[in-house]
């Protein structure tokens, strides 16, 4: 079972799209396709090699090209696959997704298979305890219910309890399932109609609604999710999620400067580089690093950047600094060291 | 450049660049010593053409510069997958594979001498037996065909109803959208869905560390040598020193953090008597030793892991020897804590102690405790607590002075006035 194969190419994804799309083609139809799915330089490898014939899965008809395999066709699952799909059946979250039903027929299919791994091959060391209750039933319906909401552009009506106790209850359009990995919990980046949170005088709301995006971003635990209703309302009108999501980030990004001393260039690097960031090196042993967030992310991030101690200096920005250094005079006030 | 290739045909060299890039992207074409200039311009145009919407340019001082630009918090898939689908392959692969491929769809199962025969029948392509047989044969070893023999005859035949159920499936798919952002081997999973023409839409990751993708094929190579439980000799290539050296161990578990996404070998050192772990991402090549098929090597392999297993509550984070000669140290903080509003720290301390014993001293205090190998990995989370740490003693003495030192050290580095405490630190030093 090899990881690094051809079957797995960019290029026979790509042929296979030309191959089965519908109808001939033109070569500005396969040109395009190609720009769309392959790589940035795949023209120039795949357009000669169909037009030369050395890759004789076309027939030319003029200047159309007509497929020479049948519409139907399907790829195999191959060895690897099926051993992965195999090792997805003992994990406990694949009961959020399959029927119980679905799982033993997946089950029956893959019974001479060996899994890819097994989940006492891995041991995570540092993941909080009190993750989702995945086997729990009502937990599942919640899922599902926001899953299908989210799949069918549909309002989903939310009873939700807060960390702090509040409750709260909304329609909301279900945007991602967020899954954290460190604390093992799902989250519902959930937006809510900008009409729910405006003011309620007329012509206040107007001037709001002008003056505020359409919709706000909220995250809620899926675990705190006390019912979810499906409604019939659907939107419509795209959300550029990751647009929405760069419009919380401040404009001005932590700044950080590394020295690399005892490993801690590649250490701060390999722990950060979940986030956007861009390093320059500022001369034989130091760098500057900076890591661009938002408001959600902050705490986060201050305790990571605390945990590597003096080995990186909060250059900015000031906000930034100005809570280390709230903590810093916190802990030189209660420290009872000799 | 007229050599360049989009494609590779292996994997190892390409995973250290891209690495590079990915985790540093800071390097001018002068900072890559380790290989020909030539060699770093191809890598590098190979690396913008296949990851293009992520590549950022910057002009510095001594040249320009690339960088991999990806904030994880915005994607619907691991850029980094794309590295595993650019392997090269001849015109006969590409053809072979379509045209066998459609053949069989029909159910029927052909030796492949008919194969051969009904490849020039019906696609007009003219192809020997042996190199249809051959790539018959390298499908059955891939799991895409199955072999059997009738009589004298061996005959090919596809498999299609996983594929089908999984396309028609759309929990299953769901499904595969969100493992392949969440969990090891996501490569599979993407290819999986790619197959079916499905893309996710509906997941994302927290703490996804995209660039652990790249050790992928040294871990299958683990896991294969762990299922067969036999010894494995690695290739280590140093992160600080860049020194390849090797280390013979029997292969027990991958640990996995997290917090920075890095995994690690847990293995058995017999000559050293000891267990140690390695970083995935510092391994070059595994390669198998010892068959070790006969039942007391099996024996040995399990009483290695239950010893692990009871190890493991001692385990702080991978290592299991402290800086000191004891073989356990205790750690003890007391924490200041307002009750009730900031009830979250007391969570914090249960949720992330891995098992540490946490008790209320008095209104307000409260105290974290915990026995382990190495006191000096708790350092990092002991750090997060800075603010409210009231007292932090630690049997291994050099835990506690480097915790104050550091302290220290950065009252001094962001100006917080504490003349007096610095001076009593520093004469402890």
């Amino acid at each position: 079972m090899e990881l690094f194969s051809e079957i797995y190419s960019c290029y026979y994804q790509v042929l296979r799209h030309l191959l089965l799309a519908p109808g001939a083609l033109t070569q500005q139809d396969i040109r395009s396709l190609i720009c769309t799915e392959g790589f940035e330089e795949s023209l120039l490898s795949i357009i000669p090699r169909l037009e030369g014939g050395s890759w004789n899965l076309f027939k030319k008809d003029g200047t159309l090209y007509r497929s020479r395999i049948s519409s139907s066709f399907t790829t195999p699952v191959s060895a690897l696959e099926k051993s992965y799909l195999k090792a997805l059946l003992s994990d406990a979250r694949i009961g959020l997704f399959l029927e119980p039903a679905q799982l033993d027929e997946l089950r029956d299919m893959l019974t001479d298979v060996s899994p890819l791994w097994k989940p006492e091959q891995f041991y995570c060391f540092d993941r909080f305890s009190g993750g989702d209750p995945y086997e729990d039933e009502d937990y599942r319906h919640i899922f599902r219910t926001l899953l299908k909401a989210q799949r069918q552009n549909r309002y989903v009506d939310i009873d939700y309890t807060s960390p702090k106790g509040t409750r709260l209850h909304h329609h909301y359009i279900p945007a991602r399932l967020e899954y954290s990995v460190k604390n093992d919990k799902f989250r519902l980046l959930a937006l809510k109609p900008a009409s729910s949170f405006a003011p309620r005088s007329r012509r206040k709301r107007t001037a709001y609604v002008k003056k505020n995006p359409d919709y706000k971003l909220e995250i809620l635990n899926v675990s705190r999710i006390q019912s979810a209703c499906l409604l019939e309302k659907t939107y419509s009108a795209p959300v550029d999620l990751n647009a929405m999501i760069r419009r919380t980030y401040y404009r001005e990004p932590l700044k950080l400067r590394i020295v690399d001393k005892r490993n801690a260039l590649e250490r701060a690097m390999l722990h950060f580089a979940n986030y956007e960031k861009n390093t320059t090196k500022i001369d034989e042993d130091t760098y500057e690093c900076l890591i661009y967030y938002n408001q959600g992310m902050e705490t986060e991030l201050l305790i990571e950047v605390m945990s590597f101690g003096p080995m990186i200096t909060v250059l900015g920005s000031d906000g930034f600094l100005g809570s280390l250094r709230e903590r810093l005079l916190k802990q030189v006030k209660i420290c009872d060291h000799p | 450049m007229s050599d360049f290739q989009e494609l590779i045909k292996s994997f190892p060299k390409t995973r250290e660049y891209v690495r590079d890039f990915f985790v540093y992207g800071f390097k001018t074409r002068d900072e890559f010593k380790e290989k020909s200039p030539r060699t770093y311009d191809n890598e590098r145009r190979r690396l913008e053409s296949w990851l293009g919407a992520y590549v950022r340019k910057d002009h510095v001082p001594k040249g320009s510069n690339i960088s991999l630009a990806i904030d994880s918090n915005l994607l619907d898939t691991n850029p980094l997958f794309q590295v595993w689908k650019t392997k090269s392959f001849t015109d006969n692969d590409i053809v072979l594979h379509f045209l066998i491929l459609d053949l069989l769809q029909s159910g029927d199962a052909p030796s492949a001498e008919e194969i051969t025969e009904h490849l020039l029948t019906k696609y007009e392509a003219l192809f020997d037996v042996q190199t249809v047989r051959r790539k018959c044969n390298a499908y059955v070893r891939e799991g895409l065909l199955q072999k059997k023999k009738i009589g004298k005859t061996v005959v090919f035949s596809l498999d299609l109803s996983l594929a089908k159920w999984l396309r028609s499936n759309d929990n299953m798919l769901d499904a595969l959208a969100f493992y392949q952002m969440a969990e090891c081997f996501g490569v599979v999973g993407n290819h999986l869905t790619q197959q079916s023409d499905f893309q996710n839409q509906s997941f994302r990751v927290k703490h996804s560390f995209c660039v652990h993708t790249l050790e992928d094929e040294i871990l299958l190579s683990l896991l294969d040598a762990m299922n067969r439980k036999i010894d494995v000799r690695l290739s280590i290539k140093g992160s600080r020193n860049g020194i390849t050296h090797t280390a013979e161990c029997t292969p027990l578990q991958i640990f996995t953090s997290t917090r920075s996404g890095r995994r690690f070998l847990c293995g058995y050192l017999s000559e050293k008597k000891r267990f140690s772990c390695y970083r995935l991402d510092t391994v070059k090549d595994v390669s198998p030793l010892s068959a070790g098929t006969d039942p007391a090597s099996q024996d040995v392999y399990n009483v290695l892991l239950s010893t692990l297993e009871r190890n493991k509550k001692y385990l702080w984070g991978v290592s299991f020897q402290g800086t000191s000669r004891n073989h356990l140290d205790k750690l003890t903080m007391k924490i200041q804590v307002r009750e009730p509003c900031e009830q979250y720290i007391v969570d914090r301390l249960r949720q992330e102690g891995r098992g540490g014993a946490v008790t209320k001293l008095e209104d307000g205090i409260w105290q974290y405790e915990k026995e382990v190998f190495d006191c000096n990995e708790m350092l990092p989370w002991i750090r997060t607590f800075i603010g409210r740490i009231l007292s932090l003693q630690c049997t291994d003495k050099s835990v506690e002075r480097r915790f104050y030192r550091d302290l220290q050290a950065m009252y001094r580095m962001y100006q917080i006035d504490n003349p007096e405490r610095t001076d009593k630190t520093e004469s402890n030093d």
